[in-house]
């Protein structure tokens, strides 16, 4: 991932200090975000939901 | 009678009852192995030896009075370092928590005493359950009894050695990816993560909502279904907590597995991540048990392990950042690498991978359901490779992940794993059973057979 795009997401995360203390574990985190694309058959059903679904009334 | 160290949770409170052993006995034998045997093993964080010694004659003058508290009356259990003891440090191994003094104990802590066992101490963790093994945190890693040049498994590191090492007969940890399960597998003992929702999470430091589970490991099946009743159960405090009656976990442990259906999920170990051959040899000898022992095995087929990994990481790295952002603007100094590492990917997730992770969980689970319709239980390989050299990051980086753990904690179904081999190194292999949804007593069940079925559990590490 390009240097300049991971400082301007780092720095939109609230991560300034780790990317002045820690950039090549920051370049690692935003590497291995970027590494489930295309690892995932996301469903293509418009109306799939997620889990766990919402239930009104309880869990509280 | 066995050495003592070695005595089962169920073997120590049936002596107990007869009056051959106390649990101050019991207590000052495993308290001078842990002298002997923690400074090389590391399983703990924070040992309560005097706590621990006044519960312990407390229980010998119940029990000498006839006055028996519950089932585990008088036993010492580990608690891992990410679990609220009252009045003890919960520091999750980490310098961010090192002065977190627990105010009140977990729910399952709180269900042990309810029991009667004895709370002996915190142990070693991965760094808030997921960095580790590390050596640039505020305590050392734990080592791996069958070889303290080798990785016990993690995150639950301690519960796995000390477990293993005779440290104590039972200890809790918990299992997010796989963290109760792998160092049972590394450690060659029996690690379950219950299903979702048996056992409550209140008072356990969060790592992902939605994935974590508290778990037993013991050296027994038997002893894991007993430390399973003390603590599963509904607690309206935790918001992910099921609603069921299910107990008596240990009900059909002699039933044997004649005519149960056994799924074997081959693929996972074939061709998703192939395994060591040794671990290949060891699960299919385990199948073998199994149809020897009546059971009707047949293949079937799962998405892949590679596309639960994937869902697994987006979910927990999602949740993860949730709970560790603040700290990792403020204070990313103050996390071992790996952990920094492992927890800031969630920064540069978006909300749509998130939910698109979530979509797909629903429909995995919906596979794994439609598999439940044709088999009672499945079995597959847990790790994928003996444990590496604990000092041997690049090999611990290629061999962690390994392993076909994380689909159940997508699931939520209660999955086992025990020792099945011995490498030709001498390091445990394992396999891992699983189940339908709140029949943890059914892989108790499958689990039991095949340890009586085998000599596994019979075979003691070379330590002390």
């Amino acid at each position: 991932m390009d240097k300049d795009l991971i400082a301007k997401l780092a720095h939109a995360a609230g991560l300034d200090k780790a990317l002045a203390e820690f950039p090549d574990d920051v370049a690692l985190a935003a590497e291995q975000a970027l590494g489930n694309q295309g690892a995932i058959a996301y469903p293509t059903d418009p109306t799939a939901e997620p889990w766990p679904p919402m239930r009104a009334g309880t869990g509280l | 009678m066995s050495e003592l160290h070695w005595l089962t949770a169920a073997e120590a409170v049936r002596e107990f009852a007869t009056r051959r052993l106390s649990p101050v006995e019991l207590l000052t034998a495993l308290l001078s192995r842990i002298e002997r045997l923690d400074p090389k093993l590391h399983a703990f964080i924070r040992l309560d030896a005097d706590a621990a010694m006044d519960a312990a004659r407390a229980a010998e003058a119940e029990i000498a009075a006839g006055r028996v508290r519950g089932p585990l009356h008088g036993v010492p259990v580990g608690i891992k370092d990410i679990i609220d003891v009252a009045g003890l440090p919960t520091t999750c191994h980490s310098k961010i928590l090192l002065d977190n003094i627990a105010a009140a104990d977990a729910a399952v802590v709180a269900k042990l005493r309810q029991a009667g066992a004895i709370i002996l101490g915190k142990l070693s963790t991965h760094e808030f359950a997921i960095g580790g093994p590390s050596f640039d945190l505020p305590f050392p890693p734990a080592r791996n009894p069958w070889n303290p040049d080798h990785h016990p498994g993690g995150s639950s590191s301690g519960s796995g050695a000390g477990v293993c090492a005779g440290l104590f007969p039972l200890a809790l940890g918990s299992d997010t990816g796989g963290s109760v399960r792998n160092p049972a597998s590394a450690c060659g003992i029996v690690g379950l993560k219950p299903t979702y929702g048996l056992v409550s999470r209140r008072g356990v430091f969060p790592l992902s909502f939605t994935l974590d589970h508290v778990g037993p490991l013991t050296r027994t099946v038997a002893d894991n279904a007993l430390l399973l009743d003390a603590i599963a159960g509904h607690d309206p405090a935790d918001p992910g907590s099921a609603a069921t009656s299910a107990r008596y976990f240990g009900r059909m442990l002699d039933r044997g597995v004649r005519d149960l259906r056994v799924g074997f999920v081959r693929h996972f170990h074939e061709l998703d991540k192939p395994a060591h051959p040794e671990v290949t040899a060891a699960v299919e000898d385990a199948v073998r048990v199994l149809q020897a022992e009546g059971a009707e095995v047949r293949d079937v087929t799962l998405p892949s392990l590679n596309e639960f990994a994937a869902v697994n990481r987006v979910i927990l790295c999602s949740e993860a950042w949730s709970i560790h952002a603040p700290w990792l603007r403020s204070r990313p100094g103050d996390y071992g690498q790996l952990s920094r590492q492992r927890l800031m990917p969630g920064a540069f997730m978006n909300a749509g991978d998130y939910v698109g992770a979530q979509r797909r969980r629903f429909q995995m689970i919906a596979v794994i359901e439609e598999a439940f319709r044709d088999f009672d239980v499945l079995i597959c390989a847990s790790s994928m490779d003996p444990a590496s050299r604990i000092e041997d990051a690049a090999e611990t980086a290629r061999t962690y992940p390994r392993q076909a753990r994380t689909p159940f904690n997508i699931t939520g179904h209660p999955a086992l794993a025990m020792m099945a081999g011995l490498s030709s190194n001498g390091l445990p292999l394992s396999v891992q059973f699983v189940g339908r949804y709140f029949e943890d007593a059914t892989v108790l069940r499958v689990a039991a057979a095949y340890e009586r079925g085998t000599e596994w559990h019979r075979k003691r590490p070379p330590i002390g």
